[in-house]
């Protein structure tokens, strides 16, 4: 069986920008309303009072957060506003797409013009948490508070840097890595929940997130080289999955890290 | 914001703000500890930092400006000069 969104409530954590805002757009066009959440300073919460107008247009609920969600207050104040829009009925999707997190070499170059600066244990710590472990806090809280019924998805964003090195992403690779390793506990563990729980594996996309990486420019040239569809992932494909795999009322397809990057990891 | 009323810079307020965002208590702020160098703050705390100071000050801060969240001395010439600059 299939469920529509129209009606339903989807939490986007990341959802000024990239695929969280592509997903808010997708999921409204379908009549889902959105909870979503955003940490930015006036100008990106300039383009996030945008986006509420844009999806409000469209017919549907949208409540925007500039909130930290890495912290426990905000988990807190969210999930009880949730509780009370969704008037019980929980969530029906919840996408974490945070790219928050420190981008520094683990060792200092050999070429000393480069820097010599390398990352600290907090800022490891902080990029590890941010992008990987808040998906496990947010879990935890919201079905504490009856936010995740039966039916409920779960998607982690994740990057070919879960497995591949790149340049000063060491942190956010870590964090990748960490990421997928929850999907799959969160999985299992959710299972006789009936909640799905997969990462998805979006192939190199011009996101805000990518163009803070140094030289972003000259991995994305390789990863279009490398892209058997002849051009780069747009926020919008993912977006598109993950309306699509909103709507089964089944939890089977659970656990995976489902590459949604047009077969850009294939080609050597 | 009207032009009759001038905002000032309350620099206990502003000690308190940046207290809370890194939840630390008052008295670990001095005037001139080193944000960075003393207490360690990370980019997402500064982060934090300079949107709850958006949000209480009504000013509007770019990415140039988190080099100056340093101590809560740069703090309050920061939120200062952007009043002056939007009254």
């Amino acid at each position: 069986m299939r469920t529509s969104l129209q009606g339903s409530w989807s939490l986007v954590l990341g959802v000024s920008s990239g695929f969280g805002r592509a997903t808010a757009r997708a999921v409204a066009a379908e009549g889902g309303n959105i909870v979503g959440v955003h940490f930015d300073t006036a100008e990106g919460q300039e383009s996030a009072t945008k986006l509420a107008d844009d999806l409000h247009a469209t017919g549907v609920r949208a409540h925007f957060f500039n909130l930290n969600a890495a912290s426990p207050a905000t988990r807190s104040e969210v999930v009880s506003q949730i509780a009370e829009l969704t008037d019980g009925n929980g969530l029906r999707v919840l996408l974490h797409s945070l790219a928050f997190g420190s981008l520094m070499p683990f060792v200092p170059p050999t070429d000393a013009s480069a820097g010599t600066e390398t990352v600290s244990p907090r800022q490891m710590a902080m990029t590890v948490d941010v992008m990987a472990h808040s998906l496990v806090y947010w879990v935890q809280d919201l079905l504490a508070a009856g936010q995740l019924p039966s039916g409920a998805k779960i998607f982690a964003m994740t990057s070919a840097g879960s497995t591949r090195v790149l340049g000063d992403y060491g942190p956010v690779s870590a964090a990748k890595a960490a990421l997928e390793s929850h999907v799959r506990q969160l999985a299992v563990e959710l299972a006789p929940r009936g909640i799905a729980v997969n990462a998805l594996r979006a192939g190199t996309t011009l996101t805000p997130a990518l163009r803070k990486i140094p030289g972003a420019d000259r991995y994305a040239e390789a990863s279009l080289g490398r892209n058997p569809h002849g051009r780069l992932t747009e926020p919008e494909d993912v977006a598109e999955i993950v309306t699509l795999l909103a709507t089964p009322d089944s939890s089977w397809l659970t656990g995976n890290v489902i590459g949604v990057d047009g077969g850009e990891s294939l080609t050597a | 914001m009207s032009d009759s009323s001038q905002v000032t810079v309350d620099k206990e307020e502003l000690r308190s703000l940046i207290a809370d965002a890194l939840e630390l208590p008052v008295k670990e702020i001095d005037d001139h500890t080193h944000l960075v160098e003393d207490l360690e703050v990370d980019s997402l705390m500064a982060l934090e930092i300079v949107v709850n100071l958006e949000k209480r000050y009504g000013v509007k801060m770019e990415e140039s400006d988190f080099k100056q969240v340093t101590s809560l001395a740069q703090v309050v010439d920061l939120v200062s000069a952007k009043l002056a600059a939007s009254s």
